[in-house]
């Protein structure tokens, strides 16, 4: 386990100087604690401290970075609702280097066409494992160049020829690809290769004995730039095998298979292949290898990858867009709330009971309540008649007012000078709007 | 005490030798040669302000060379606050709580120690707003604003003052330092700072260490020269107030974990020991100051301070300050009522009425704007109407006790803390004098601990202000805390969100954390 911040706390100098930028040595303590700050920060901090917390607090599982940006493993948790997962799953579309040319072209052309515009965020695919089944050393070496010359994504080069591995990776070494993979047969011509590159190694065994022996004998080149496969090519043994690498990194410290895992998908059927993928990215699988390289097959797994490593260490909110409770027409009412959930459903809850069918337009105050919200700023009159705007609110009812909460009526005149909306002040409490319904004609 | 007497003022007879042709050193020079010998005062130097100055050759001769001198001492040196005429009265100093609600002053007797006089009065700054943030909003507006707003307490202060020397007939002139605690926003608005960005994301203040002012500048009244010194802050809503509290407390000089809580709308708690200290403000809202509940009031003549409910036939029985008709419910009332509404199943443990199971009494009834329940009919009450307590009543103390609870949990998470391990929870706060701890138990405010383990210390803020008034070496362990408690935000992170969301419930959600309510 990672030290408390009280336990980092003792090491530290104590000064409250504030130089770190954190008022207090414990709240950078506790910020060290979380990885919200580097030790550098700290002018202060003796040798010996660092010595001290830089073992205790490396991480459980060390982090691999090659290819254009992919950064993999440096996670801390089995269950995100724990903290969270950091670094998405890196996903690697492969391809074969028995294809013809033309089929590699085309593999090519698909695979650049896979960038997604959803829900205001972007998604794209990580990078291309580029496969030697040929036979033929040369022939890897050339689509190896051309899969390079073609796309500006992080690279896999897989071969267990050391030959054939090294003659593609020289000429791209510069790109920093990912290697493998190392076996029990080849692992000291291909860690040395790795070494020589200083690129990232895929350690190959079959099952989690062989694969602990082997790392164990690679770590003794004097390389750790790992990478973990675990050898299992169905759904069933890949599954437990990424549990159980995630669970001795993190639980056990079992520095051995304190790096990420790659995981390769076996379905040939591309729907079941996108199932299949979907269980390594929701299993601590760090990089991924698909077969598809289909826009209609990947947007389902990359929106996925997208919410599993999401911050779940945000308020409870709702979209803050407008909502509709029951059949709404034009002369509906329009409320105005908080996104804050429990706010929101208070608010949605009562409406409901009043039986008039409504609008509901909870404003994005980062989740805090109609209170602490109007006291942090966050539910000004500017921010509400934007909103009003935005959600389109002026066309969907024939009436010009507008609900707001109780508590907030000192905001009404100048919401009413600026959204051009009668401001009703509501009750205070939402219980309240039972019986201020009947109000409304 | 612990800290040694040494007040920051002092106030010295001095006999100087009248000058002569041969001995024709200047005023200044010869009082401070005598001051220096009598002060034993080494290397420290001794400052004289302008305008002491401009009048000392003649309080020199006109006291005919036996004078009086009040100096403030502080770390870098004195200085001459006042020169008079040879006079035994003591040196004053005040002790000053700045509450959002009400303000106290002490006046301290630099020579004994003792309180001499006390008055408290409303904070006249409530006419732009009962809370600090309203107060914030209005003083931001303008320069007139936060100049009025300044001022509002400042008249507040000094007719405080005005009292006390007339009740003491003494001279204003006789107070020779005061020392300020109050909230971060109070400070600022004490001192005419801007506070904007209190409130606003990421919530920072202007300063948390305040440079001491002479009188003259804010307008107090007391020696113009003397210093003022504010208690230092430690965040936007964890303020001097709290330090001083911590001072009082003696937290942060053993090895026994204390926690400390001022059950107040701010909700500030202190956790820690001589090694560490962590602090957070959760908010808790008004509702134990009688704010936001229907018939809530302050702790005085006619509150409801006890409650007793027979849970068969639904009738109460009360207890009221001075024994008077009730007219309303303060914050003990309301913990003692939520514990036996509870109790009688009037209420279940998220605090929804029961209607149905109680059809046949008169005191539980449906209004059509909420559920309620009767504890003094209007012939009885002093306010000749019914006093009840309502479902929205008592969902706010819900949430106002849930806060308190989660801000506990919270910081002890923070630190990786047991509740066990906490030796002492100390609680401050005109609310706790009259706290019952059973019923804050029952009802989740408090975590479920032996009894003993509980202490009530009243208005720690205005007693840290004495203490340090006091003593020098308070003083600069007052200013040390300053800087070393570590402030801990709760909108960040997802944990007091939990903690909050599961102490909504009486007591709790979990109630393995609450042995003796099962």
């Amino acid at each position: 386990m990672a030290l408390t911040g009280l336990e980092i706390y003792k090491q530290l100098p104590k000064k409250n100087c504030g130089e770190c930028g954190v008022p207090t040595c414990l709240a950078f303590a506790m910020a060290l604690a979380s990885g919200k700050a580097s030790l550098d920060t700290c002018p202060y901090v003796t040798a010996a401290a660092r010595e001290a917390l830089d073992s205790a607090s490396a991480p459980p599982i060390k982090a691999i970075k090659f290819g254009n940006e992919s950064v993999i493993g440096d996670e801390n948790v089995l269950f995100r609702h724990d903290k969270t997962f950091y670094h998405p799953t890196t996903l690697l579309i492969r391809v074969s280097d028995s294809l013809s040319d033309d089929e590699l072209s085309l593999k090519l052309q698909e695979i650049k066409g896979l960038e997604f515009d959803r829900v205001g965020l972007h998604y794209s695919i990580d990078g291309v494992a580029v496969v030697h089944e040929s036979g033929d050393a040369a022939r890897f070496e050339k689509v190896a160049g051309i899969v390079a010359a073609g796309t500006e994504k992080s690279l896999l080069l897989l071969s267990s020829d050391p030959v054939a591995l090294k003659a593609a990776l020289v000429p791209l070494a510069s790109r920093k690809p990912l290697i493998g993979e190392a076996t029990e047969a080849n692992y000291e011509a291909i860690v040395n290769l790795a070494k020589e590159n200083s690129v990232p190694v895929i350690i190959k065994a079959e099952g989690l004995d062989a694969l602990n022996d082997l790392v164990v004998k690679a770590q003794a080149l004097d390389y750790k730039e790992f990478v973990l496969d675990p050898g299992s090519r169905t759904p069933v043994e890949t599954l437990a095998n990424l549990t159980h690498l995630r669970r001795l990194a993190i639980k056990k410290k079992f520095r051995p298979f304190g790096y990420p895992v790659i995981a390769y998908t076996s379905q040939t059927e591309p729907l079941d292949e996108i199932m299949e993928g979907s269980v390594y990215v929701s299993k601590y699988a760090s990089a991924v290898v698909l077969n598809t390289s289909t826009k209609a097959h990947l947007l389902p797994l990359m929106t996925l990858r997208q919410n599993l490593y999401t911050d779940p260490q945000k308020p409870i909110q709702v979209e803050p867009i407008l909502h509709s409770v029951g059949d709404v027409n034009e002369n509906s009412p329009f409320y105005i709330t908080t996104n804050f959930s429990l706010t929101y459903y208070s608010v949605e809850g009562e409406v409901e009971t009043s039986k008039i069918p409504s609008y509901i337009l909870p404003i994005d105050t980062d989740g805090t309540s109609v209170l602490t919200a109007y006291a942090a700023g966050k539910f000004e009159p500017e921010k509400i008649a934007e909103a009003m705007v935005a959600c389109g609110i002026a066309d969907k009812v024939k009436h010009r007012n507008v609900i707001i909460p109780g508590y907030v009526a000192v905001i009404s005149g100048k919401l009413a000078e600026l959204s051009g909306f009668k401001v009703i002040v509501g009750p205070r409490e939402s219980s309240g709007i039972l019986s201020f319904s009947k109000t409304l004609s | 005490e612990r800290f040694g007497h040494h007040p920051l003022a002092t106030k010295l007879r001095i006999s100087l030798s009248v000058p002569t042709l041969t001995e024709n050193t200047s005023d200044w020079a010869r009082l401070n040669m005598e001051l220096r010998r009598v002060l034993k005062a080494e290397d420290k130097p001794i400052h004289i302000p302008l305008s002491v100055l401009k009048h000392l050759p003649e309080s020199l001769r006109k006291a005919n060379w036996d004078v009086s001198v009040t100096l403030t001492e502080i770390d870098s040196g004195f200085t001459v606050t006042r020169v008079e005429p040879g006079n035994d009265h003591p040196p004053y100093g005040l002790a000053i709580d700045i509450g959002t609600t009400t303000v106290v002053v002490y006046l301290i007797n630099l020579l004994t120690g003792e309180i001499e006089e006390q008055q408290g009065s409303y904070n006249k700054q409530a006419k732009y707003g009962d809370d600090v943030i309203s107060r914030i909003v209005y003083a931001v507006e303008n320069e007139e604003h936060l100049l009025g707003i300044q001022h509002a307490v400042v008249d507040t202060i000094n007719e405080l003052i005005d009292k006390i020397i007339a009740r003491k007939s003494i001279s204003n002139l006789d107070i020779s330092s005061a020392i300020v605690a109050g909230n971060t926003t109070m400070t600022q608005l004490f001192l005419g700072v801007d506070p904007r960005y209190i409130r606003l994301e990421p919530y920072i203040p202007t300063m948390t260490s305040v440079p001491s002012v002479p009188a003259r500048e804010i307008g107090l009244h007391m020696i113009p020269e003397a210093l003022v010194h504010c208690y230092p802050s430690v965040a936007s809503y964890v303020g001097g107030d709290i330090v001083a509290g911590t001072l009082v407390t003696d937290l942060a000089n053993g090895e026994d974990i204390i926690l400390f809580i001022d059950i107040g709308t701010n909700g500030e708690i202190v956790l820690g020991n001589q090694d560490w200290l962590v602090t957070c403000a959760c908010s808790a809202g008004p509702s134990f100051e009688g704010g936001g509940i229907t018939f809530g009031m302050r702790a005085m003549p006619g509150a409801i301070e006890r409650v007793i409910i027979d849970s068969e036939t639904l009738d109460v029985s009360l207890k009221v300050i001075n024994n008077l008709p009730p007219v309303g419910i303060c914050g003990s009332g309301l913990v003692d009522c939520m514990a036996k509404l509870l109790g009688a199943g009037i209420i279940d443990r998220a605090g929804n009425f029961q209607l149905a199971h109680h059809s046949g009494s008169e005191r539980i009834r449906a209004t059509p704007d909420d559920k309620e329940f009767v504890l003094a009919w209007a012939h009885q009450s002093g306010g000749k109407k019914d006093v009840v307590i309502t479902e929205n009543d008592v969902k706010n103390v819900i949430r106002a006790k849930g806060a308190i609870y989660a801000g506990i949990r919270s910081l002890l998470n923070m630190v990786a803390v047991d509740i066990e391990m906490i030796s002492r929870i100390v609680i401050a706060g005109g609310f706790g004098n009259y706290l019952n701890v059973h019923d804050s138990v029952q009802i989740g405010l408090l975590p479920d601990l032996d009894t003993d383990r509980f202490e009530f210390i009243g208005n720690s803020s205005v007693k840290g202000a004495r203490l340090a008034l006091l003593s020098q070496n308070a003083w600069r362990e007052a200013e040390e805390l300053g800087r070393k408690m570590t402030y801990v935000e709760l909108s960040v992170g997802a944990t007091f969100m939990d903690e909050y969301v599961s102490a909504l419930f009486l007591p709790h959600t979990d109630l393995s954390l609450f042995p003796s309510c099962q």
